[in-house]
């Protein structure tokens, strides 16, 4: 399907005029999004010092970086030459073409790129002192040197640890303003345009919320079964569980302050456009998007006000489904206020082709075998890091049975 | 760990001294608010300007309570530990926020100078303006405003009550009762926070709109918030009080918060700038239009490097928060800019031709913040200046971030 996609062009896409961009656009801000939880848990709460991230901050961060990857699948079709891609790059040439600097979307390319490269250099970074131990214990040649090599001749002295640490904590302190930036400028695409629903100063802090939103609840889709296939329940606990849903109710309200301001102003702006845009919106032909989108991510979520839907698996993985569905729709509600532009001879509807909707599943085919291999290759829980913050490794620890303050403090820091 | 450390300082502040700073305060309030009062009936323009600088001052110190009941609320809901130790002067700002309602009278009168929008002449020639009298209208704006100040209000005097009733009972049950109401609490927070802003500082200019403009009042009143704390702080310190509660990683974990949400502040008012000017529409651009004339533009150009870029690179060390002289001046600096802030959201209405300074913007910051200071001051004659009986306090003075 790709393949002819590439073939043929994006003209069997579903776009049409005035819905120019449709869901290439949405499932390239859905997969980036995604992946700004992992790189939340595991740089910003390192720097927070949040120790219980230890657990998931592994498998988080992988799945950053193969949404990043899945994310990149689409603008990458979306330029209709894909053998010419490298093109976005500012390369000097003897034609004296230089892509466009003004367009957000350039700065896109440069945001996720630099953004893929810190986060996969950080997922490395992490993961070399867990590979030599799988060096250690590899069984079979193959795999010893394979490890071997990517171990990078870790042998776990103090001097490979002093440097890990401060390499560790300078790339927490480097990928913490990407997360922000990245989708401040996906939001840009949208913001700094004229297009009534798209323009509005609140984007930037309301799609990182989003993003963070939407990637908490693929970490939730994907921890809940893989820590019962794999057996991992002491190490993502229940109370693991039970933060990731905080995170995941908090910015949920935000993404709903979001959503209220926008139709507020709508309405208070005067401008008949914008007014038009969000009626439009919540009662014209998308209506079913729009209030699709309100239920799964603004109301689904309140349920976790409540610790007993915090701490169940089956509702916290059905409402992390709710809530991927949502920020799906999000970003088709936005997209979509295109299909009424300002004259209403060319207005439209949009209905994705079978190659959109393959396109779309080819995706989620890439992101599961990608993490399918992840969890076969490598540990999916952060092994050195578990054990440091194991009560065991406190040097106050006084042994089993002291069920004193101490491992309390550590376990609530 | 300083696992050793027990609470041994006395509860209270030596009374002496509380009651010192009241009446300092006070005295500096009164004769603020004769001399504007005084200035104001001097004449119709100075009545004018009055009323623009007191809702500047008023502003000042509004967002400094909400920042502050921010705090308390956030440190329910999260079952912070850290923050026990302080939360009690948070608390004693917070509940200034009914005496806000007091000090807004003077808003009310002046709403005809103030607001464009409460005039039925003008209202009724423009188009826009009719288009939003159902929001705009003041009887609707007064009742807003009555249930801005019952909410802020109500919250404000539950959490400090019920934290002064542990004071003596020590009762467990009374942390869980704020944080069952904290969600509430977050939630009507945000939505009177950001309608306030709207209706206080945004409609000066009715025509002009934007989404951020909650967002960005509230991270200005956070950082100001922590910068009162830490100036709040040091006061109780240097009169004897808590200085082995209240613990070096205690401030510079304010000096790190008050980093952050600077930051933050300068986030999103960038973004507010930057998507207006990217995107060049007239009915938004207007507003900078109006700040952007000679005069207006240098206190723009000072609110960047001010407000951000010479407090990032000297907050992002950890001597400076450690160090109280430098912290401290620090947090005299973040509450200077943040007037200037606010100076600059609401001055340039009145004022659209370029800046104009006048005493009164003197004489009604010393006036409203010395009877803001003065009633934060009150309120630690009578009761505790920690709440010592605090389960988590212990914990408060133990963490370690170092």
């Amino acid at each position: 399907m790709v393949a002819w996609l590439i073939w043929e062009g994006t003209g069997i896409w579903g776009l049409n005029n005035p819905v120019g961009w449709g869901w290439a656009i949405v499932n390239f801000v859905f997969w980036v999004g995604i992946g700004h939880a992992g790189t939340l848990i595991s740089a910003i709460l390192f720097l927070f010092r949040q120790k219980w991230r230890t657990a998931i901050n592994r498998f988080a961060e992988a799945m950053t970086i193969f949404a990043v990857i899945c994310a990149l699948v689409f603008p990458g079709i979306h330029v209709g030459r894909i053998w010419a891609a490298y093109w976005m790059l500012p390369l000097p040439n003897q034609m004296g073409m230089w892509p466009n600097f003004r367009s957000p979307l350039l700065w896109d390319v440069f945001a996720v790129s630099t953004y893929f490269t810190v986060s996969l250099l950080f997922w490395y970074v992490g993961l070399v002192p867990d590979l030599a131990t799988l060096r250690d214990r590899a069984k079979g040649k193959i795999r010893y040197y394979a490890y071997g090599m990517l171990s990078l001749g870790w042998r776990g002295a103090n001097r490979h640890w002093q440097n890990y640490e401060r390499a560790y904590l300078l790339l927490a302190g480097l990928a913490t303003p990407l997360v922000l930036s990245v989708h401040t400028i996906v939001s840009f695409d949208f913001a700094v345009s004229v297009i009534p629903g798209w323009h509005t100063t609140i984007f930037p802090p309301y799609f990182v919320a989003g993003a963070i939103f939407s990637g908490f609840a693929m970490v939730m889709t994907l921890a809940v079964p893989s820590r019962k296939i794999f057996g991992l329940e002491d190490f993502i606990t229940v109370r693991h569980i039970e933060n990731m849903n905080k995170i995941i109710l908090v910015t949920g309200t935000m993404v709903g302050y979001a959503y209220a301001m926008e139709f507020f102003i709508a309405w208070y702006s005067g401008s008949q456009y914008e007014s038009f845009a969000f009626v439009n919106r919540a009662f014209g032909p998308y209506a079913w998007a729009y209030w699709i989108m309100v239920s799964c991510n603004v109301i689904t979520p309140q349920f976790f006000w409540f610790k007993k839907m915090r701490t169940n698996l089956t509702v916290a993985f059905i409402l992390s489904i709710f809530v991927n569905i949502g920020m799906w729709f999000e970003r088709f509600v936005i997209t979509m206020s295109l299909h009424r532009d300002f004259l209403p001879s060319s207005w439209d509807y949009y209905r994705p082709t079978m190659f959109d909707i393959s396109t779309f599943v080819g995706s989620f085919g890439l992101f599961f075998t990608l993490f399918l291999l992840f969890l076969k290759f490598l540990p999916a829980v952060a092994i050195s890091e578990v054990k440091g913050v194991m009560p065991q490794a406190d040097p106050h620890w006084e042994g089993y049975g002291h069920h004193g303050e101490h491992g309390e403090e550590a376990a609530h820091g | 760990m300083g696992h050793d450390k027990q609470f041994t300082d006395a509860p209270k502040l030596d009374a002496g001294m509380a009651d010192k700073a009241f009446k300092i305060a006070a005295a500096v309030g009164a004769v603020g608010i004769l001399a504007s009062v005084g200035l104001a009936f001097s004449g119709d323009e100075a009545k004018h300007q009055f009323f623009f600088s007191w809702l500047t001052a008023f502003m000042w110190c509004l967002t400094i309570g909400l920042g502050a009941l921010f705090f308390i609320i956030i440190h329910h809901l999260t079952r912070a530990t850290w923050s026990a130790s302080t939360r009690r002067i948070a608390e004693n700002v917070a509940i200034n926020l009914p005496l806000m309602a007091i000090l807004f009278i003077p808003i009310a009168i002046g709403l005809h100078d103030l607001y464009h929008w409460s005039h039925e002449e003008a209202v009724a020639n423009d188009p826009i303006l009719k288009w939003k009298a159902g929001y705009l209208n003041a009887p609707f704006f007064f009742v807003r405003a009555a249930v801005y100040f019952a909410v802020w209000g109500g919250l404000a005097w539950f959490f400090r009550s019920n934290s002064v009733k542990q004071d003596e009972s020590g009762d467990e049950a009374l942390s869980f009762k704020m944080r069952r109401l904290a969600p509430v609490g977050i939630l009507t927070f945000a939505l009177s926070a950001t309608f306030a802003a709207f209706d206080w500082t945004m409609s000066l200019d009715p025509h002009w709109f934007s989404t951020m403009f909650g967002v960005y009042t509230f991270a200005g009143g956070v950082v100001s918030w922590f910068a009162f704390g830490i100036l709040a702080i040091a006061w109780l310190q240097k009169s004897g009080a808590l200085k082995h509660t209240i613990t070096t990683g205690n401030r510079h974990d304010f000096g790190k918060l008050m980093f952050g949400f600077i930051v933050f502040w300068a986030y999103v008012t960038f973004s507010q700038y930057y998507l207006i000017w990217y995107a060049n529409i007239p009915e938004e651009t207007a507003w900078f239009a109006h700040r952007s004339v000679e005069g207006w533009s240098n206190i723009g150009a000072l609110i960047i490097i001010g407000h951000f870029i010479v407090p990032f690179w000297v907050l992002l060390s950890r001597h400076v928060k450690r160090f109280p002289l430098s912290l401290n001046l620090a947090a005299v600096w973040m509450l200077l800019m943040h007037f200037v802030d606010l100076y600059f959201v609401i001055m340039p209405t009145l004022h659209h031709h370029g800046l104009h300074f006048h005493v009164l913007d003197l004489t009604t910051l010393l006036g409203v913040g010395g009877v803001f200071v003065a009633a934060f001051a009150f309120r630690f004659k009578k009761d505790a200046a920690v709440a010592h009986k605090d389960p988590q306090l212990l914990a408060s003075m133990r963490y370690d971030n170092a």
